[in-house]
């Protein structure tokens, strides 16, 4: 009986057509998620956008965010902002040339490097600094080894400019600064400017060129100087010191010294 | 989850297991493609990994005989039906194999398992009191009643 159950069972087979309907019901059912093994969960998928996005977003805010900010002042003050891999991120003009000037360059995603040969190089830049007129560039940052090694560039690329000078700042002097409404350079001027004459205003030395602020500064410390001397009082203590902060090149204290005589 | 390869293999190796599970216990062969789709499913959902080749074999006669009564339980159905309503080409089976299938349909559903799988899939009867969940000494009965009465129908050998 066990050979006759046994063959009697061994014609019954599974028809190929239900094999294969079998077949292609599973595979519709698993969505062909069976298909690969090994292949990334599907619960994952959310987790790894969100990484993806995190990373996204970490890049761009890494690249996007100014480190060290570049203020140049000559009339038209303008201040670039760069990232931390040295690529200018921002451009701003502080007044009305600095915005002129910030439209008619194309410095964004730049080197600041090449950006600031740029800028020197542009047609109204160049005409006023051949013209006698000063300019300042200042490099705003945390101390780091960034802002000294941008600080140390731009000493060189600006070293055959003889009334241009650098200085390095702190990004607190930047905000006081914008909350005036001037560049860092403006601003470091106009301090020096009110030491001397107190009835000066941010709006003022906003449309004042470095040039026309560091003769008013000579020509009112000559003032004081003279005013002072029967007293003997030295008044030239308000001039030159930078409040404290920043240091100025070679170049900067010669041309402060031609401004002075 | 299992993937495709994986799913296209066990078909093609336990497809006729299955079928002849399916053919003891069901109908009509459209409830014969509801138990494949059931149980291949399942088969391809299972994340566990099974112990041995044996472990798989038993898991999907447990699913079969599972999925089949659940089948039936869901409505009420004659106890026998003639062998043409299983199969999709009855008309190829020679007679004498015919008479012992319809020999075995004709046992009550509870023999049906025990002896297919004592009798073609050579399990002893531990091991098919452990997949089906019953007691040993039931699965003992069971054959030695079902053993008697297939003899009454298909005349006697006493090799069983």
């Amino acid at each position: 009986m066990r050979d006759r159950l046994k063959e009697a069972f061994d014609q019954v087979r599974a028809e190929e057509e239900l094999k294969e309907k079998t077949k292609a019901f599973v595979r519709q059912k698993t969505d062909g998620r069976a298909r690969q093994k090994g292949s990334m969960p599907r619960r994952l998928l959310p987790a790894i956008a969100c990484l993806v996005l995190l990373l996204f977003g970490g890049g761009a805010w890494l690249f996007g965010t100014p480190t060290v900010t570049i203020s140049i002042d000559i009339n038209p003050s303008i201040e670039l902002g760069v990232n931390r891999f040295g690529q200018v991120v921002t451009v701003k003009g502080y007044n009305d040339d600095g915005a002129a000037l910030a439209d008619s360059i194309q410095v964004k995603y730049r080197d600041y490097g090449d950006a600031v040969s740029q800028i020197l190089a542009n047609q109204k830049i160049a005409a006023l600094l051949s013209d006698g007129a000063v300019m300042s560039i200042g490099v705003i940052g945390l101390e780091s080894a960034q802002s000294e090694q941008i600080l140390a560039d731009l000493e060189s690329c600006t070293r055959s400019q003889e009334n241009a000078y650098c200085y390095s700042a702190r990004p607190e002097d930047a905000k006081a600064a914008h909350e005036l409404g001037l560049s860092t350079g403006k601003y470091r001027a106009y301090l020096e400017l009110q030491a001397l004459d107190p009835t000066i205003t941010p709006e003022e030395v906003q449309q004042m060129t470095m040039r026309e602020i560091r003769d008013r500064i000579a020509s009112l410390s000559d003032e004081n100087r003279a005013g002072a001397q029967p007293d003997g009082h030295n008044g030239s203590g308000n001039h030159g010191s930078g409040k404290g902060y920043g240091r100025q090149n070679a170049e900067a204290d010669e041309g402060l010294s031609i401004d002075d005589r | 989850m299992r993937n495709e390869v994986e799913v296209n293999r066990a078909i093609e190796e336990y497809a006729d297991m299955v079928r002849r599970l399916c053919m003891i216990h069901l109908k009509n062969y459209a409830d014969t493609e509801d138990i494949f789709q059931t149980v291949f499913l399942k088969y391809a959902l299972r994340s566990a990994p099974f112990e041995s080749p044996e472990h798989e074999r038993a898991w999907l006669i447990r699913v079969t005989v599972n999925a089949c009564k659940d089948l039936l339980k869901s409505f009420f159905r004659s106890r026998t039906v003639p062998l043409d309503e299983l199969l999709e080409h009855p008309a190829q089976l020679p007679p004498d194999h015919r008479e012992v299938l319809e020999a075995v349909l004709a046992l009550p559903s509870k023999y049906r398992d025990v002896v297919y799988l004592h009798y073609y899939e050579g399990y002893t009867a531990p091991e098919i009191g452990r997949i089906l969940g019953k007691n040993t000494n039931s699965v003992y009965t069971l054959l030695t009643r079902s053993r008697q009465m297939l003899r009454e129908k298909l005349g006697g050998d006493e090799d069983a």
